[in-house]
């Protein structure tokens, strides 16, 4: 089978300092994968190359076979993003903010208009369709930004942290969204924190740290014949040595005279 | 350059210690400020290791425009030459209205912003320290602004009225500016005490337009009552109500060192000059900003959960937006410009004031013979030509203004959808933006104007009513394509980008109303010569749109939106 992404030496540089270091990586499609590494680990940028943000890299990949640098629209339309942080026009109302971005990725007004009202509803925001967005909690614009990534019916999916905000109802409701979208034969590309979530879902766990990654496979390859937790490979694999030392070290730094104060 | 003014505005830190604010906090806040302003936000896809260096071009070439328009407030100065008081008076109350017009534009959402709720409200930083540290924020902008257009008139006065004046002046011109600064602001503060924070942003709103049009309009007439009370030779005394203004205080201030003749009435008026400032600053930090962050809160969450925006009247931006673009990202830009501008404060509070200028022109046009009875000067408007075409361009300043500020948004980070949709064509999107402006608030009033135009001068002016449109178009698209080439909303406005723009834009409004107005002036009686200059304009016009249009990807990530 063909890798729908493939991502051969990827490097980015900002002046001298190295965020990914010749990353390769090959997705296959109708899989889950699970991105996953520390903060500052360069998720994050790839995800941003993958989705056209960040257009100055050095290395290739290649969406559906086609070139990044030389087809990002085409591979932009193939590619639905949900961003980290809820960045999004939020003086509009939901129904206002998924007609923008139909427009932006040319779908026709009425296929917008269906599209939206069934994800909204399924969402339980329909009530809320013609209310401005800036008095919604952070899980709301969650949900109407999921909805915006998912609008045009994107054959790769690329989830950042989607479940940051959402209740509990609506965190089970996204997690099976994704094996539904996944049984649609959809890609889904999944950075997260969330290291019992990424277990559960992942078909393959990818983890990268300082720009490079560092493992590659399914949970139980990762495991490797021990009955560790991915929380627990995590810990192993970024060396990040005993973290409850760490948070010893932390609390005792409270403790220490207080001298700032006259 | 920031360090030094910081250092300038902590000198009298006992003065902000005894009113009540924490010293300590005051500098960490200015200096943290001032650290942001210099920071530009890396923008999506924007490179991060870009030069620095462009930007100090631009601060320069910055401060010499404001030296240049500097040398235009010598004016008053020069033509009372013989009667330096009315000459300082004259020359400072221009100065003052420059001011209170960048206060009201440029800065006017400075004091009620709220975007650090939380990171100052929820931690034990006095209200008093908040509102001061915006106040000198503030201030240190509106020095970097007034330092250069205060040099000529300083080399002036030290050439002509001796070095005790000079020495005197800069005193003066703090003086002023803190007048400025606490009055316009006290105002503010005094209107969030006095009316429901809810409805305050948009009473704020109201008061800038009232504002700007008193400004405006006292601002033409004041050359002018200037011109001949200077033929007249007139002095005070014939206009006892000169000295009510703070400026002739200020000027007053002038007789302690001998510059201007020593009246009694004028030695007591020069302190108030002192005076005023200080218990603006006192009043406004002792009785106005105890709450002032409570209130600001209240305010900003004035949008009841449960606002609906209203279902009539939806499908009309739609059908414009189909009717005025082809591409579906245009549509997109028209869209998301037109809800946008509708609904944003900031936005309405910078571009709605602008509509105030048009109208005032125009009954300045009739102020202009105020010694003619009415009728007459009814009558004879209709053989001016000189002043419907003022009239036609100054309509560009709305332009400018709404397409100036159609690209900041405090949620510029929302901006990453652009570069993650399949466009090609960048400007496609631009260029939607640009025809919701166009649609939304130029051609309302430019069409109102026409009418106006069309009724007086009658059917012959047709063709200029086309020309100026024709102009005016490729004047802002001009503008757009080498200073503001931007998708919308994708930009943070910060006070480095936000200093002084408002009055530049004015500015450039009258370099246009200069140049294309007084081409198009001169040929004005010629017919076929206008049909020639129409032709040339509107091909000029298509090639412009052209290439804002073809806007790539790469032509965003190399322009600085400093002008």
């Amino acid at each position: 089978m063909e890798p729908i992404i493939s991502i051969f030496n990827l490097g980015k540089y900002y002046g001298d300092k190295a965020v990914l270091k010749g990353v390769s990586l090959d997705v296959y499609p109708g899989q889950i994968i699970g991105y996953i590494g520390p903060n500052g680990a360069g998720k994050s940028t790839t995800v941003k190359i993958l989705t056209g943000i960040i257009r100055d890299f050095t290395g290739e990949v290649t969406v559906g076979g086609k070139d990044l640098r030389t087809h990002a629209g085409d591979i932009k339309r193939m590619i639905g993003y949900v961003p980290e942080l809820a960045e999004m026009y939020d003086l509009l109302t939901p129904t206002e903010y998924l007609d923008f971005v139909g427009k932006l990725y040319h779908m026709p007004d009425s296929l917008v208009k269906e599209r939206s009202e069934k994800m909204l509803d399924s969402f339980s925001l329909l009530e809320h369709k013609h209310q401005r967005m800036d008095s919604f909690s952070k899980g709301m614009r969650q949900k109407v930004l999921i909805a915006s990534g998912l609008l045009h019916n994107p054959s790769i999916v690329i989830l950042d942290e989607p479940l940051s905000g959402l209740d509990a109802n609506a965190v089970i409701m996204v997690k099976e969204l994704m094996q539904v979208l996944k049984q649609e034969g959809k890609t889904i590309f999944y950075c997260s924190h969330m290291m019992d979530v990424v277990e559960k879902v992942s078909d393959r766990i990818v983890l990268i740290d300082r720009g490079d990654i560092i493992a590659n496979g399914t949970i139980d390859e990762l495991r490797n014949d021990t009955s560790d937790s991915l929380e627990q490979i995590f810990a192993k694999l970024t060396r990040s040595g005993n973290i409850a030392g760490k948070a010893d070290a932390f609390a005792s730094a409270l403790s220490a005279k207080d001298t700032g104060h006259e | 350059m920031n360090k030094l003014l910081l250092a300038l505005v902590m000198l009298p830190s006992l003065l902000w210690k005894r009113m009540g604010a924490d010293i300590a906090q005051l500098r960490a806040i200015l200096d943290v400020k001032l650290m942001l302003d210099d920071r530009k936000p890396l923008n999506v896809g924007r490179r991060q290791n870009e030069q620095k260096k462009p930007r100090k071009a631009m601060t320069l070439l910055g401060m010499f425009i404001f030296f240049i328009v500097g040398c235009v407030y010598l004016f008053p100065l020069m033509v009372f030459a013989d009667n330096r008081i009315m000459g300082l008076w004259a020359f400072l109350t221009l100065f003052l209205f420059m001011l209170t017009f960048s206060l009201i534009t440029d800065f006017a959402n400075v004091l009620v912003d709220t975007k650090d709720k939380i990171i100052l409200f929820s931690r034990p930083v006095n209200d008093k320290t908040i509102f001061l540290s915006r106040m000198l924020h503030i201030f240190i902008y509106l020095f970097r602004m007034v330092f250069p257009m205060s040099l000529a008139a300083w080399g002036f006065i030290a050439y002509s009225m001796g070095w005790l004046a000079a020495l005197l002046y800069p005193l003066v011109i703090l003086l002023l500016v803190f007048m400025a600064l606490f009055f316009v602001n006290g105002t503010y503060l005094l209107l969030l005490k006095v009316v429901k924070p809810a409805r305050f942003k948009e009473i704020i709103n109201y008061l800038q337009i009232a504002f700007s049009v008193v400004l405006f309009s006292t601002y033409y007439l004041l050359p002018r009552v200037m011109e001949n009370a200077a033929l007249q030779q007139v002095s005070v005394n014939d206009y006892p109500w000169v000295r009510w203004f703070p400026t002739y205080w200020l000027a007053s201030v002038f007789s302690w060192v001998g510059t201007v003749p020593s009246v009694p009435v004028d030695r007591w008026l020069s302190l108030l000059a002192v005076v005023f400032p200080v218990f603006c600053l006192y009043a406004s930090v002792r009785w106005l900003a105890p709450n002032f962050t409570g209130l600001l809160s209240e305010a900003d969450t004035d949008a009841p959960p449960q606002k609906v925006v209203k279902k009539g009247g939806a499908g009309r931006y739609k059908r414009l937006a189909e009717l005025f673009n082809r591409s579906s990202e245009a549509r997109a830009g028209f869209t998301i410009a037109w809800l946008q501008t509708a609904r944003s404060r900031t936005f309405k509070m910078r571009v709605y004031p602008s509509f105030a200028y048009v109208p005032i022109y125009f009954l300045y046009m009739f102020f202009i013979n105020t010694n003619k009875p009415m009728s007459e000067v009814w009558a004879s408007l209709s053989e001016r030509s000189g002043v419907y075409l003022a009239l036609l361009y100054m309509t560009s300043f709305v332009m400018l203004q709404a397409l100036g500020y159609v690209v900041y948004s405090e949620q510029y980070k929302a901006a990453w959808i652009y570069y993650a949709s399949p466009t090609s064509y960048p400007g496609k999107i631009m260029a939607g933006a640009y025809k919701a402006m166009w649609v939304k608030f130029f051609l309302p009033l430019f069409a109102s104007v026409s009418l106006f135009v069309l009724y007086v001068w009658g059917l012959p002016a047709l063709l200029d009513v086309v020309l100026a449109l024709v102009n005016v178009m490729v004047f802002t698209l001009l503008i757009m394509r080498f200073s503001y080439r931007q998708l919308p909303f994708s930009q943070l406005e910060q006070m480095n980008n936000k200093a002084g723009k408002g009055l530049m834009r004015m500015l450039l409004t009258f370099l246009s109303v200069g140049i294309m107005g007084v081409g198009h002036f001169m040929a004005v009686n010629f017919w076929w010569l206008k049909l020639l200059f129409l032709l040339l304009s509107s091909a000029l016009l298509w090639l412009i749109w052209d290439s804002f249009t073809k806007t790539t990807w790469d032509n965003l990530e190399g322009v600085e939106e400093d002008m």
